[in-house]
């Protein structure tokens, strides 16, 4: 039972890693909390759902679909929403206001475009079999689903650190101002980054149903907390603390399901609020965050 | 002084605003000159009750139209056929709204009968307000137990029966069978707990104690690590007892799995087959026991209104929506109504209320035999279990495992 | 969002005295009269319980920048504290919702450490919290207490009339208490707290102890909000007490209005929740989404609400 838990936490873990990505990048850049970031996810659910269910596309390419469809969303709702704010009295608070308004919209919207009902994917549809480890045997779209996420934070982590643009982002991210004295672009990388931090949102939802039973229009403002929650375990701007974050998500939720079920609600609340009071810059922070 | 003219506008704005509320306020009418029996109901468009709330909003109205089609419904006391109408707001799955619109059904729109929305949760606050105000509440599926006391007369349960006794026959069946290793996984809500506790009590009568019973959050959306720690138990029977969302994730878990069981059972593949079947396949539901509710429980013998076969036909004609359990419950509940004020000597909510005794375990419709106790609470219906099948084609059929006369 | 210079002009400040004064009247007179007009008392009761919510997202939010997503925790608490009192020890209703709101603020004691935390992680960890608090009353382990996922029923105390008396008064109070903070030198400090803590603790204003005062008020007027909130509906379940929406509103029903004045959340509740009644129950989901709209239409270009179109003529508002 141990094992199984411990096995089954890692690959939720990663997976959730990899939800949470999106809006790690975006509050790392810009200071602002995507409180829409879970209604994107569910909209890249819709997107695999209805890809596989109406065209029969398999999730495999609704995924590469989402990631660029959403990118030129993420690019279409930065320009009249997020300069604007930049320059307002407290970007931080309002960001938070004006996302919450998004979310609203968002989860109204799918509303009338797909229902009430619950959604999902079948879990058959990367194959039958399964994958034997150590004497049990876990459900492939698990396993592929969380390989997936581990090769798109790798894909992040590269791009963050080997690339010129990476280099931009992480001086933003480390100090707007100087960065904007340095002659940085500031506005492009943030642009940028908040269409991929959204494009990956997305992306990652196009896996949710497969990890989390179904999707309905309301379950956006759940995953956002449970994304907040893993960023700030981890740490700011930094994907591998998106990694450690969900595993410490993933692995905590199955063992409370294991020995103390009816609490297992409580897991992602409980880790913030301690991690919140006790390490606020996250487990792999070096304090820097102005909490 | 322009701050005076601020509040002078605030003082505007309220007045108009609760103006614009109480537009339609006006005292009661008085019964002798009727045109119509006003219906009060609420319906949730959207939030956690949506699925359920509107199919059974939308049978009621489907009553409704029957009923006027043939110029209204017999009233009594009134001696005459009068059309209904329905009166309705939607409450947004929100008990706070919920609560204001049962109160504005009351006492400014004065309908004639208060109806309740889907469920527990919605259903719950209309009982005070209903009682305060002396009005019947004709309570669909509200099956809270503490709704019905002997203290208050005003409420009556039309279909299902309490929560609690929901699952006395699945336990008679799971003793019958002689199964001593059984798993349960319920979500700890008021409808699904009160069920837990009932079963494991009759099971512990029968000197069987549950290998596994645990409580798991209503939001719980991954049951696959469940799944497993329940496997390790050896159960011969696995019952999961959960909303429709914690069903649809249970059985795609399983299917997930490749866990085999004797038998497993949930409760709302009986209720709603169109929802899993839709979400997750018709094989996902195959050889699955659950409480099979009307239409999958057919009744072709009723002696009011239409019966199964015809209900199907005449609502898809007339909305062109398949049939579910919940479709027929709101029918129910007009049938229930119309049957009341066809009995009823006077307009009275106490005559009403006395009414509805009086042809209590006298009629059945097509959602079973209708059968209230002193309290108002239903129990003339019972939820059998049976096994559903599902053939190639993906069509549903089931298998009856314990009597539906029970 | 405040008006920066402080008038010594007597007359002046007289007149403001007097303007500020009206507003806990009209309110006072509007809420006894009102139910004599319109029946439905329960659409009334919601107003004045939003108001009330509204005036403490105020308090906090416009007075220390505190943003509490999760201020509906306390209102939870508040309900289930006065429900236990009546359910386990058998007390009065007025008496039980004074304790519903004490109990509300020892919690708020206990969640003290939050105000550490600043902007969005404030805002996100309060939410955390009111979900703990709303999983830990809802849990079967404390069903002895809280009667866990079957939630309250307290049909014996059930009293529209006298629930209804007591929230017109605790919104009243509410009323005076945030126009008592504005116009007294703590609610200077506050302000001055919020533009820029820093200096503030250097002129000689204890920051940690103002902050805590007003969360702790401001955990007591969410505590008896929804104390009577949940005795005048007297059945509920937690979800119905805990639900996210109630702290939505309150905090939309503020921005909307102006956050820092006195008038704002109460012109907020009732444009907006008399919006929603008039309009909301047709058709939510287009309602949902004109509220969507209207928050980001609102951060985008009227972030100090519609009473800042007032002010920015240099008009003093209460």
């Amino acid at each position: 039972m141990f094992a199984y838990s411990l096995i089954s936490g890692i690959l939720f873990g990663i997976f959730f890693g990899f939800m949470a990505l999106g809006l790690n990048l975006i509050f790392g850049v810009m200071e602002m909390v995507n409180l829409a970031h879970g209604d994107f996810v569910v909209l890249g659910g819709y997107v695999g759902i209805t890809a596989l269910n109406s065209w029969h596309i398999n999730p495999l390419v609704s995924l590469i679909f989402a990631l660029l469809l959403f990118f030129v969303v993420g690019l279409g709702l930065f320009f009249p929403l997020v300069p604007r704010l930049s320059h307002s009295r407290d970007p931080e608070m309002l960001s938070l206001i004006l996302f919450f308004g998004l979310s609203q919209v968002l989860e109204a919207l799918m509303e009338i475009k797909f229902g009430v009902n619950p959604e999902s994917l079948p879990l058959s549809v990367f194959g039958n079999s399964s994958w034997h480890f150590l004497g049990q045997s876990y459900q492939i779209s698990w396993v592929v689903s969380a390989l997936i996420s581990l090769l798109m934070i790798l894909l992040t982590y590269v791009f963050l650190y080997y690339t010129p643009m990476g280099r931009a982002v992480r001086a933003v991210m480390g100090n707007r101002e100087e960065a904007r004295a340095t002659g940085l672009p500031v506005k492009r990388t943030s642009a940028i980054i908040f269409a991929i931090g959204i494009a990956l949102a997305a992306m990652s939802g196009v896996l949710s149903p497969l990890m989390i039973g179904s999707i309905d229009p309301t379950s956006g403002l759940g995953l956002t907390t449970i994304a907040f929650a893993i960023v700030v375990i981890g740490s700011l701007g930094n994907p591998l603390g998106s990694v450690l974050g969900g595993l410490v998500y993933g692995i905590s939720l199955m063992l409370m399901q294991t020995y103390l079920s009816s609490w297992s609600v409580l897991v992602p609340y409980l880790l913030l609020l301690i991690i919140v009071l006790v390490r606020p810059s996250g487990l792999l922070g070096k304090g820097v965050r102005h909490v | 002084m322009k701050s005076a003219g601020l509040i002078g506008m605030s003082a505007l704005l309220l007045t108009a605003s609760l103006a614009g509320c109480g537009a339609s306020s006006s005292s009661a009418p008085p019964t002798k000159n009727i045109k119509d029996i006003t219906i009060g109901t609420l319906y949730a468009k959207s939030g956690a009750f949506a699925t359920s709330s509107m199919p059974e909003y939308s049978g009621l109205k489907f009553w409704a139209s029957q009923v006027n089609k043939t110029g209204g419904t017999y009233v009594k006391a009134l001696h005459k056929k009068v059309p209904v109408k329905i009166v309705a707001y939607n409450d947004q799955s929100s008990a706070t709204t919920a609560t204001s619109l049962y109160s504005q059904l009351i006492t400014v729109n004065h309908v004639n009968i208060l109806v309740a929305d889907f469920g527990s949760v919605l259903t719950s606050v209309a009982v005070p307000v209903a009682q305060e105000k002396k009005m019947l509440l004709f309570d669909q599926t509200g099956t809270g137990a503490s709704f019905f006391t002997p203290s208050n007369p005003y409420v009556v349960l039309t279909s299902l029966p309490t929560s609690g006794l929901w699952p006395t026959s699945l336990a008679q069946y799971l003793i019958h069978k002689g199964y001593s290793r059984i798993a349960i996984v319920y979500a700890t809500n008021d409808f699904d707990q009160s069920q837990d506790q009932t079963l494991v009590r009759k099971l512990k009568a029968a000197h069987i104690t549950p290998v596994y019973n645990n409580g798991v959050p209503t939001s719980t959306s991954s049951y696959s690590v469940l799944l497993n720690n329940m496997a390790h138990t050896k159960p011969q029977a696995v019952i999961e007892l959960g909303y429709p969302n914690n069903d649809i994730a249970f059985m795609q878990a399983l299917k997930a799995s490749g866990d085999h069981f004797n038998m497993v059972f949930t409760i709302f593949p009986g209720q709603l087959p169109q929802l899993f079947t839709k979400t997750l396949g018709a094989s996902s539901i195959n050889n699955t026991y659950t409480y099979p509710a009307p239409p999958l429980l057919s009744f072709s013998h009723v002696n009011y209104g239409l019966n199964t076969t015809q209900f199907e036909s005449a609502y898809k004609k007339a909305t062109g929506q398949s049939t579910n359990f919940l479709s027929i419950a709101g029918y129910n509940t007009g049938l229930i109504i119309q049957k009341t004020l066809s009995t009823a000597n006077s307009l009275n909510q106490l005559s009403l209320r006395h009414a509805v005794s009086r042809f209590s375990g006298s009629l059945s419709t097509l959602d079973g035999s209708f059968k209230i106790n002193s309290e108002g609470a239903q129990i003339g219906e019972t939820l059998p279990v049976a096994k559903i099948s599902t053939n190639s084609k993906g069509q549903l059929s089931i298998k009856f495992v314990t009597s539906p006369n029970s | 969002m405040f008006n920066p210079q402080w008038d010594t002009n007597t007359p002046n400040r007289l007149r403001r005295r007097l303007v500020n004064g009206v507003i806990p009247v009209l309110l006072l007179a509007g809420f006894s009269v009102s139910p004599l007009v319109y029946a439905n008392q329960a659409i009334l009761f919601q107003m004045m319980a939003f108001m009330a919510l509204a005036q403490g997202v105020n308090l906090l939010y416009g007075f220390t920048g505190y943003l509490p997503f999760g201020y509906v925790g306390f209102f939870g608490i508040g309900a289930y504290g006065m429900a236990i009192s009546i359910q386990l020890l058998h007390f009065p209703g007025i008496l039980a919702v004074i304790i519903g709101g004490l109990l509300s603020s020892v919690i708020a004691m206990a969640f003290l450490p939050l105000l550490r935390l600043s902007g969005a992680y404030f805002a996100i960890s309060s939410l955390a919290a009111a979900e703990v608090l709303s999983h830990i009353v809802s849990n079967s382990a404390f069903i002895h207490i809280t009667n866990g996922p079957y939630g309250e029923q307290l049909t014996q105390s059930y009293h529209p009339l006298t629930s209804y008396v007591v929230m017109v008064i605790v919104l009243v109070l509410t009323t005076v208490v945030v126009i008592f903070i504005r116009n007294r030198p703590f609610g200077r400090a506050l302000m001055a707290i919020r533009e820029d803590p820093v200096s503030a603790a250097m002129a000689g204003i204890s920051v940690v102890r103002a902050r805590s005062v007003v969360w702790l008020l401001s955990a007591l007027i969410a505590g008896l909000t929804g104390a009577l909130f949940g005795w005048h509906m007297s059945v509920f379940y937690p979800s119905t007490v805990f639900d996210l929406n109630i702290s939505i509103l309150a905090i939309v029903f503020t921005l909307f209005g102006g956050y820092g004045t006195v008038t704002g959340p109460v012109l907020g509740s009732i444009v907006l929740y008399g919006l929603y009644n008039a309009i909301g129950i047709s058709d939510p989901q287009y309602f949902q989404l004109i509220y969507g709209l209207l928050i980001i239409a609102l951060v985008l270009f009227l972030p100090g609400g519609i009473i800042s179109l007032i002010q920015r003529r240099g008009n003093y508002v209460p």
